[in-house]
C-alpha cells in the first residue's frame, strides 16, 4: 500500500504510540563513545516489525556483510527514522514505503536527495510497468520491495458453509450473502474501526470498481485538479461503506473495536469475514481452529463483473541512505534481495504476491482467486501511494470514524479530504 | 511550613542590610555558603543536553521545514496558522478538559486512598504496594492493556465485568464512542497515577503530628472537624506537588492517548501533545510542529506558575 | 487515625480491599491472558486458563532475546541513576543553601526543563550526539538520562534539603571540613530518604523509556529490555498471550526494585513535605 503494509503498518502495529512522552530525547558530550553508529563495514538497517520475519531470514543468508539489524513498531521506527534523516545521519539500509503519501514515503524522501538511486539494479528492469509508479520518482527507482498485497475479504469457510454461502462475484451478491449470515444469527463483517489503519480498508477495497474500473485516469486528473474526490466514485463507495453500517452487517461499535479483537472474531467464527490486507492473514490464522480454515476473496464492488477491479498495493520495502557511510556494500544487498529466489523468500514470509514470479514462486493458495485480477490488468495500487502529501491517508482515517459515528456527512468528509489533497507539499 | 517550591522564593527576599553586623553575617553565610562548582556538573549537563538543543530546536518554529530538506525562514507564519487553526483549538479544549479530569479525580482519589491507607487496618501494607504498582509500569504498556479492558464486546474486559455484577445497563462503547474516548482515557491514566498521587499525600499524612489530632478529639472535634481543621491545613505542601505534578503530567500527556485512541474516533480525544507528534512525524510539517511545541510549552509553564502562586497563598494563609 | 482496631477500621479495612480488589481487574486480566494460548483469549477472554501455559513465557524469553537486553537496561539504568543522584543532590544542595537571586534564578531555569516538550530538542541533540561518536554505545544515553532528568532530580532534592536544618552542616564546616567533605560526610547521608524517592522515580522512567534507546542504540549490541519487547510486541501483535507475557517480563525488575524501596519512596516523599 503505501501502503500496501505501510497503511496495514503505519497504524497496525501503531497501537503502541510513541515512547517517549514526558521526556526530552537525545545524548551526548564527548566522553568517549563505545562505537559509532554503523561505522565501516558493518550495515545498519532500521526495519517495521512487519518486515522483520523476511529480512531476518535474508540477512542470515547473505553473508557478504555484517549487519546491526534493528526492527521496531511503525510509529517508533516513523519517528527515530524520521529523526535521523532529518539529523543527516540515517541508517544505511531504512524501511520505506512505496509511492508518496506518507512521511516515510519514497516520494517524500528522495525528493529530498537521502535516498540513493538504484536504478541500475538487474532486478529494476523487471518492475511491472503498472508499478513502476510505486518504485520510481523522476523516472529514477529508489526503493526495493518484494511484491503486492492485496485487500479482500478473510472469510470462515466454516461459517460460510454452515449458512450455505459462496463467494460472492457481485456486489448485490455479496450483501444477499452477508443477510443469509446474518439470519442465521452471526455478524456478517468484523470491523476493528478503533484501529486507524483498519478503517481505510473497506474504502479501498470498493474504490477501485467505483472508480478507476470506470476512469483508469482518475490519478492523474487529480493532480492536475480536474477531478475531485466529492465529484467521484469515491463518493459512492463511502455509501456503499455506510450501507454495510445501515444493514446491520458489522458488530456493534465498530468504532471501539480493535484489529486485534476483529481478528478473534473471525478466526472464532463469532463473525463470518474481515475486509483486510492479506499481510495480515498471519495474525488470523493463529487464532483459528486450523491452518485452513480461512479463505479469502475480492470484494466485489460493482454489479457487472467485468467492472470489478480490485486494490493491490506494493508492499513495504527497503531503500539506502544516499549519504551511507557503506553505500556499495548496502546498494550490493539491495541487489541480493531482488534476485528472483530472494523476492520469492521475502514475499512467503510476508503473505504477499511477489513482484514477479518463476516456477519456484509460491502463493499463498488463498490468493489465487486475487491473480486473474492482477494478470489482467484489474488491480489499482492503494490509493495513498499516489497521493501528494501525507496528511491525506489520517485524514480519511478519521473521516471513516465520524462517520460511522453519525458525526459528518459523505459530501463533508469528500469536501475536507479534496482540501487537504490541495494543500501545498 | 514552605513547600518545595514555596521556600524558593521565600529565601529570596533575603538580601542582607546595611551596617557592620550584615557584614560580618554576609562572610559569615559566605563562609557556610556552599562553593559555585557545586552546581557545576549539574549545570554544565544540563546546558548540553536539555537547554543548548532545545535552543537550537526552537529555529525550526521560525521555518517551514519539512523535516528532511531545505528549510526557508518563515518569520511568524506558523504561530499565526497555529491561532487560526480550528483543530489546535479543538485539541487545546480536550488537553483542559483531560488535564481537569486527571487533576482532581486523580487527585481526589488518591487522598482517600491516603487516609484509608494511613490507618490502623491490617493490610496497609500491601495496600499501599497493589495502589502504587501500576505507575511503575509503561505507560504506552498500560494503553495496551487498557485497550483489552476497554473491548466493546459485552462478554468481554469492563463491560465483562460489569454484566457479571449486574450492571449491565452501564456497558459502553469505551474507546468508540467520541464523547466518551477522552473520559475513558483519563480513567486509565487515573488508574495508572492515583497510587502516586496517594504517596505523595501519605507522605504529607505522616508529617501531622498526632498531638494535634488528640487535642482536637479532647475538644470534641468530630471526623469531619478534625480532617477540615487540622489534616488538611497541614497537608497544602503536599497538595501543592501534587497539583502542580498532574498538571504538568496532564498537559503534556502523550503515550497514553497516542496508543489507546490515536486522538480518535475522528478527532474526538485530540490533544496537544498528539497534534504536535503527528504534524512533526506523521504529517511531515516539522516546523509547524516545533512552533506548537514551543507554546505548549509557555503555556505549562504559566500554568504552573500561576499554579504555585496561588497555591502557596493558600499554604501561608492555611 | 483510630486508637485502636475497632469495629470501624474493619469496615474500612474491608472498603479498602474491595478497593483493591476492584484497582487489580486490570492486573488479573493482564496475567490470565498471558497464560492463554490465542484460541483460549478469543474464546473466554475473561475466565481464568482452563490449562494455564507458561509457555508464552518461555517463548517471550527466547524469542524477544531478553537476556542480553537486561544486562544493557541495568547498566544503562543504575550508572544514570548514580550520575543523577550524585550531581543532582549537590547542586541542590548549592541551590538551597543561596539566598541570591543567581541562585533562585538557576534553580527555576532547572525547573524549566519539567515543562519542555521532548521534541523540541530531538534533532539538534540527535546532531550533537551523532558529531560527538556517542551513538550505539552506553556513554551517549547514560549522558542523555542524566541531563534529562536533573530537573525533576533537583527538583525532589531541594524542598528536601531546604527542610533540613543547616546546623549540621555549619558544625562541621565550623571544625575545620571542607564543603566536600561536610556534604559528603554530613549532608548527605541525611539525604537518604529522598534519595530513595530520587532513585525509584527516575528508575521507572529510564527503565521504560522506548524511544531514546531506539534512537540510540537501535541495532547495537547495547539495545535495551523495551527496545527488544517492542519489536517483539509489534511482530506478534495478535498473539495476545505471548504479547501480554513480554509485557510482564518486562515491568517484573522494576516493580521488584519497587517493593524493596517502597518504604524509602514513602519516608522520602515524607521527610521532603516536613517543614
Amino acid at each position: 500500500m503505501t501502503s500496501s503494509l505501510r497503511t496495514a503498518s503505519l497504524s497496525r502495529r501503531g497501537f503502541l504510540g510513541l515512547g517517549g512522552g514526558i521526556a526530552a530525547m537525545g545524548a551526548l558530550a564527548a566522553c568517549g563513545g563505545t562505537s559509532g553508529s554503523g561505522g565501516a563495514g558493518k550495515l545498519q538497517l532500521v526495519g517495521v516489525a512487519d518486515q522483520q520475519k523476511a529480512v531476518e531470514q535474508l540477512v542470515n543468508a547473505y553473508g557478504k556483510a555484517e549487519f546491526e539489524v534493528s526492527f521496531a513498531p511503525t510509529d517508533q521506527v516513523q519517528t527515530s527514522v524520521r529523526t535521523r534523516l532529518g539529523a543527516g545521519n540515517a541508517p544505511d539500509v531504512h524501511v520505506v514505503y512505496p509511492g508518496n503519501g506518507s512521511a516515510m514515503s519514497m516520494v517524500q524522501i528522495s525528493a529530498a536527495g537521502l535516498l540513493a538511486d538504484l536504478s541500475d539494479q538487474p532486478w529494476v528492469k523487471r518492475i511491472p510497468s503498472t508499478l513502476k509508479p510505486a518504485f520510481q520518482n523522476d523516472g529514477k527507482t529508489y526503493v526495493y520491495s518484494a511484491g503486492s498485497s492485496v485487500i479482500g475479504a478473510v472469510y470462515n469457510k466454516k461459517v460460510f458453509q454452515d449458512a450455505g454461502v459462496e463467494p460472492p462475484t457481485t456486489w448485490s451478491g455479496f450483501l444477499d450473502v452477508c443477510e443469509k449470515i446474518k439470519a442465521e444469527g452471526t455478524t456478517p463483517i468484523a470491523l476493528g474501526a478503533q484501529t486507524p489503519w483498519v478503517t481505510q480498508l473497506i474504502t479501498y477495497a470498493l474504490v477501485p470498481s467505483t472508480v478507476y474500473a470506470k476512469n483508469p485516469r482518475f490519478d492523474e486528473q487529480m493532480k492536475a485538479g480536474s477531478a475531485s474526490f466529492a465529484d467521484s466514485g469515491w463518493a459512492e463507495a463511502l455509501e456503499m461503506y455506510l450501507e454495510l453500517q445501515k444493514r446491520g452487517f458489522f458488530n456493534d461499535n465498530p468504532n471501539g473495536t480493535t484489529f486485534e479483537q476483529q481478528t478473534a472474531m473471525v478466526a472464532t467464527g463469532k463473525a463470518a469475514m474481515a475486509i483486510q490486507v492479506s499481510a495480515v492473514l498471519p495474525d488470523f490464522r493463529k487464532q483459528a481452529a486450523a491452518e485452513d480454515a480461512l479463505g479469502m476473496f475480492p470484494v466485489p464492488g460493482a454489479d457487472d463483473e467485468k467492472n470489478c477491479w480490485i486494490p493491490a498495493g506494493v508492499t513495504v520495502g527497503l531503500g539506502v541512505s544516499a549519504r551511507s557511510k557503506n553505500l556499495d556494500e548496502a546498494k550490493a544487498f539491495l541487489a541480493f534481495l531482488g534476485e528472483q529466489k530472494n523476492m520469492n523468500a521475502w514475499a512467503e514470509a510476508v503473505a504477499c504476491i511477489p513482484l514477479t514470479r518463476d516456477a519456484s514462486s509460491k502463493v499463498d493458495p488463498v490468493l489465487e482467486p486475487f491473480l486473474p485480477f492482477i494478470d489482467g490488468g484489474k488491480a489499482v495500487p492503494f490509493m495513498d501511494q499516489a497521493w501528494p502529501n501525507a496528511e491525506i491517508q489520517p485524514a480519511h482515517f478519521a473521516a471513516v470514524q465520524e462517520l460511522l459515528g453519525g458525526r459528518t456527512t459523505i459530501p463533508e468528509a469528500l469536501a475536507g479530504l479534496d482540501e487537504i489533497y490541495r494543500k501545498k507539499s | 511550613m514552605t513547600s518545595t517550591i514555596g521556600s524558593a522564593t521565600a529565601t529570596k527576599g533575603a538580601a542582607p542590610g546595611p551596617g557592620a553586623a550584615a557584614r560580618r553575617r554576609r562572610r559569615g553565610r559566605r563562609f557556610l555558603t556552599p562553593p559555585w562548582w557545586f552546581a557545576a556538573p549539574a549545570l554544565a549537563v544540563y546546558a548540553l543536553v536539555v537547554l543548548y538543543p532545545a535552543l537550537a530546536g526552537m529555529v525550526y518554529a521560525f521555518t517551514d521545514w519539512n523535516g528532511l530538506g531545505e528549510r526557508n525562514f518563515v518569520g511568524l507564519d506558523n504561530f499565526s496558522r497555529l491561532f487560526g487553526d480550528e483543530s489546535a483549538r479543538g485539541s487545546l479544549l480536550n488537553t483542559l478538559l483531560l488535564t481537569v479530569a486527571i487533576v482532581l479525580v486523580q487527585n481526589g482519589i488518591g487522598l482517600l486512598l491516603a487516609l484509608g491507607v494511613h490507618t490502623r487496618i491490617k493490610s496497609r501494607s500491601v495496600l499501599r504496594v497493589v495502589f502504587f504498582a501500576p505507575a511503575v509500569v509503561s505507560p504506552v504498556m498500560v494503553a495496551f492493556l487498557w485497550k483489552y479492558i476497554y473491548n466493546p464486546a459485552p462478554d468481554a474486559g469492563l463491560n465483562g465485568i460489569l454484566g457479571a455484577v449486574g450492571l449491565g445497563g452501564l456497558r459502553q462503547d469505551w474507546l468508540g464512542d467520541p464523547g466518551l474516548a477522552l473520559w475513558s482515557v483519563a480513567g486509565m491514566v487515573i488508574w495508572q497515577f492515583a497510587g502516586y498521587s496517594m504517596v505523595i499525600f501519605l507522605a504529607g499524612l505522616e508529617g501531622v503530628p498526632a498531638e494535634l489530632h488528640e487535642a482536637a478529639m479532647i475538644d470534641g472535634a468530630g471526623r469531619w472537624q478534625r480532617f477540615r481543621h487540622v489534616t488538611w491545613p497541614l497537608l497544602a505542601p503536599a497538595v501543592t506537588i501534587n497539583l502542580m505534578l498532574s498538571t504538568i503530567g496532564g498537559l503534556k500527556l502523550f503515550d497514553q492517548v497516542y496508543a489507546a485512541t490515536n486522538g480518535g474516533p475522528g478527532y474526538a480525544s485530540e490533544t496537544l501533545s498528539t497534534v504536535l507528534y503527528k504534524q512533526a512525524f506523521v504529517f511531515g510539517n516539522f516546523g509547524y510542529s516545533t512552533a506548537i511545541a514551543l507554546v505548549l510549552a509557555l503555556f505549562v509553564a504559566a500554568v504552573s506558575m500561576v499554579q504555585v502562586y496561588y497555591l502557596r497563598g493558600r499554604e501561608v494563609s492555611g | 487515625m483510630s486508637p485502636r482496631y475497632g469495629l470501624r477500621t474493619f469496615g474500612l479495612e474491608l472498603v479498602m480491599i474491595a478497593a483493591a480488589v476492584a484497582f487489580l481487574f486490570p492486573v488479573y486480566a493482564l496475567i490470565t491472558m498471558s497464560l492463554k494460548d490465542p484460541r483460549q483469549i478469543a474464546e473466554s477472554p475473561l475466565g481464568l486458563p482452563t490449562s494455564p501455559k507458561t509457555d508464552n513465557y518461555a517463548n517471550a524469553w527466547t524469542r524477544a532475546e531478553i537476556g542480553p537486553a537486561l544486562m544493557n537496561s541495568t547498566v544503562i539504568t543504575v550508572v544514570s541513576l548514580i550520575g543523577l543522584i550524585a550531581i543532582g543532590s549537590l547542586a541542590a544542595y548549592y541551590l538551597s543553601r543561596q539566598a541570591t537571586r543567581l541562585g533562585y534564578g538557576m534553580y527555576m531555569l532547572f525547573l524549566l526543563g519539567i515543562v519542555l516538550p521532548f521534541q523540541l530538542g530531538m534533532i539538534p541533540l540527535f546532531k550533537l550526539v551523532d558529531a560527538a561518536g556517542l551513538l550505539g554505545g552506553y556513554p551517549g544515553i547514560i549522558l542523555f538520562y542524566t541531563g534529562v532528568q536533573l530537573p525533576f532530580t533537583i527538583f525532589l532534592y531541594t524542598g528536601f534539603v531546604r527542610a533540613l536544618p543547616a546546623d549540621y552542616a555549619n558544625a562541621a564546616l565550623i571544625d575545620g571540613a571542607g564543603h566536600f567533605r561536610a556534604f559528603t560526610q554530613v549532608v548527605f547521608p541525611l539525604l537518604r530518604p529522598i534519595t530513595g524517592t530520587v532513585l525509584i522515580l527516575n528508575a521507572v522512567f529510564i527503565w521504560n523509556d522506548l524511544l531514546t534507546p531506539l534512537l540510540y542504540l537501535a541495532g547495537s549490541t547495547r539495545e535495551t529490555v523495551p527496545v527488544r519487547i517492542f519489536a517483539f510486541v509489534g511482530q506478534y501483535v495478535s498473539d495476545n498471550g505471548l504479547v501480554f507475557a513480554g509485557l510482564v517480563l518486562a515491568s517484573l525488575p522494576i516493580l521488584a526494585v519497587f517493593l524493596v524501596l517502597q518504604k524509602y519512596v514513602i519516608k522520602g516523599f515524607a521527610s521532603g513535605l516536613k517543614g
